[in-house]
């Protein structure tokens, strides 16, 4: 069993915790465990601090960074927000002396130090590994095929973007998380523009939220246009913007979707057996029901 | 740093070149700009391609473009205090299709700590700062989560600052080191009483 120290950020534990709860135990029945994280903070998010003061961003993260160095564990993580905090901040800090020594120097006043003895990964790309654990042993670990389904990826921004400082290849039109898909039985369908931003991101959400789910609004019309009975992600922050922002489009712009929106590791868990109540999905601002009938 | 032959000769020859004076240039902000955001704008030859991949572009007058080429002539005042400057989700594809290597998305992120150093910041960001320094999450913990949680078998606050609140002293010590609370408090009660 491969051990990883787990992120989790905010929005999966505090908002949709189903997500958090399904990564536990999704994994185990892959052979990763997750362990806690004790006193990890807000990755911080990356729109904001990163705005403010990206000084202030890497030092933060790098906090979150040290906690995981202390217990000599590679950090998990389950949200492309935090990916890019987390991620982005450790390759920074590895590659730049001067700025892992300006960090350090702020840290010292907690008693604490970045050495750079971790990766982070996404848990997606962990599952997607063949080293780790791949797409066959995603597949044996099916109980519930959801065969009949036609589900939609969204990859989110910043876990694969900028594609120069990644290592995930095509940004335009990447298929591995649809592999994914389709190893739980689900029909993978393609959509336009799949690759357009949720809307969220980089405080825009928060600044002009009609801007932002204008953008969200234009990926709906591209998903119900290929007629999907799901929408996946890996990322808490842009299932947020799908499925609460789609009460929000209705309110604003009077339309109605009702399309639900499920984190890869919830569609996961539903595959390999976890009930709808151990997935938390009535939290969920958009209802599961439809998705769920055709699977259970 | 900044991926470009004979850097940063490169960018002083450019930023001598009277051509690209107006007015209203500092050719310090270009060089700031460039420091922050470890990206090369002097580079960009104005194809357009950022805009084109921009979500926010067409549904908005938010121009990528116009802001690259803003750090490149030194328009300071004229960069930062454009409200556009908020309305980049930072997508990042503009940085995966620019065919000069140039990564707008962090341009735009300079251009905003720059900003913020005159005290221009939309209060949501500084909610957002205020929030983690009080609980060490930018999205705390709610009852209705809380019981949700513990239905699920879960503790009611997840192992984060939540459960070990006295982690969060650091985290304040970290937004103390910069003034940031300080600051964030300041504009915020300016702004809003």
């Amino acid at each position: 069993m491969r051990e990883y120290a787990f992120f989790l950020g905010c929005i999966a534990p505090n908002r949709y915790p189903g997500a958090e709860s399904a990564s536990y135990k999704t994994a185990e029945k892959l052979g990763i465990k997750l362990l806690d994280l004790e006193g990890a903070s807000c990755c911080p998010a990356p729109g904001a601090f990163g705005s403010i003061d990206l000084d202030i961003w890497y030092a933060m993260a790098a906090r979150n960074l040290v906690l995981a160095e202390q217990m000599k564990k590679d950090i998990a993580l389950i949200c492309n927000g935090c990916y890019k905090s987390i991620w982005e901040v450790n390759h920074k800090l590895k590659h730049h002396p001067e700025l892992k020594e300006r960090v350090n120097e702020v840290l010292k006043g907690i008693d604490m130090e970045f050495k750079g003895t971790i990766d982070v990964w996404h848990l997606a790309e962990l599952f997607y590994d063949p080293e780790i654990v791949g797409v066959q042993k995603i597949r044996d670990s099916v109980t519930v095929s959801l065969e009949g389904t036609r589900i939609a990826v969204h990859y989110g921004c910043h876990l694969m973007k900028p594609k120069k400082e990644r290592h995930f290849g095509t940004t335009e039109h990447p298929t591995w998380l649809e592999e994914m898909v389709a190893a739980l039985g689900a029909e993978p369908v393609e959509y336009r523009n799949k690759m357009l931003c949720c809307g969220a991101g980089g405080g825009v959400r928060g600044y002009d939220i009609v801007h932002s789910l204008d953008i969200t609004n234009e990926k709906m019309i591209n998903l119900m246009e290929a007629k999907v009975d799901a929408l996946t992600e890996v990322c808490p922050f842009c299932q947020l913007q799908f499925d609460r922002g789609q009460i929000e489009i209705e309110e604003k712009f009077g339309v109605k979707y009702g399309l639900p929106v499920l984190h890869y590791c919830e569609l996961l868990g539903l595959a390999q057996g976890m009930s709808p109540q151990e997935l938390a999905l009535d939290l969920h601002g958009i209802s599961c029901e439809p998705f769920l009938q055709k699977v259970l | 740093m900044a991926r470009t032959k004979g850097y940063p000769e490169a960018l002083e020859k450019k930023l001598a070149d009277t051509r690209l004076y107006e007015d209203e240039s500092h050719p310090e902000f270009t060089k700031t700009v460039e420091k922050i955001s470890m990206t090369i704008p002097h580079m960009c030859f104005q194809c357009g391609t950022c805009t084109a991949s921009c979500p926010s572009a067409p549904r908005s007058s938010y121009r990528i473009r116009k802001f690259v080429r803003r750090a490149l002539l030194g328009l300071e005042d004229e960069a930062l205090t454009d409200p556009d400057l908020w309305l980049c989700t930072t997508c990042y594809s503009c940085t995966d299709r620019c065919p000069r290597d140039i990564a707008p998305t962090d341009v735009i992120m300079a251009m905003r700590n720059l900003a913020f150093k005159r005290d221009i910041i939309p209060v949501n960001f500084l909610k957002t700062v205020q929030a983690i320094y009080t609980t060490g999450h930018g999205v705390p913990n709610n009852d209705v989560n809380r019981a949700a949680r513990k239905k699920l078998g879960m503790n009611a606050d997840p192992p984060t600052t939540h459960a070990f609140p006295q982690y969060v002293k650091g985290i304040q010590y970290i937004l103390d080191y910069y003034e940031l609370k300080k600051n964030a408090d300041r504009i915020v009660k300016e702004r809003e009483g």
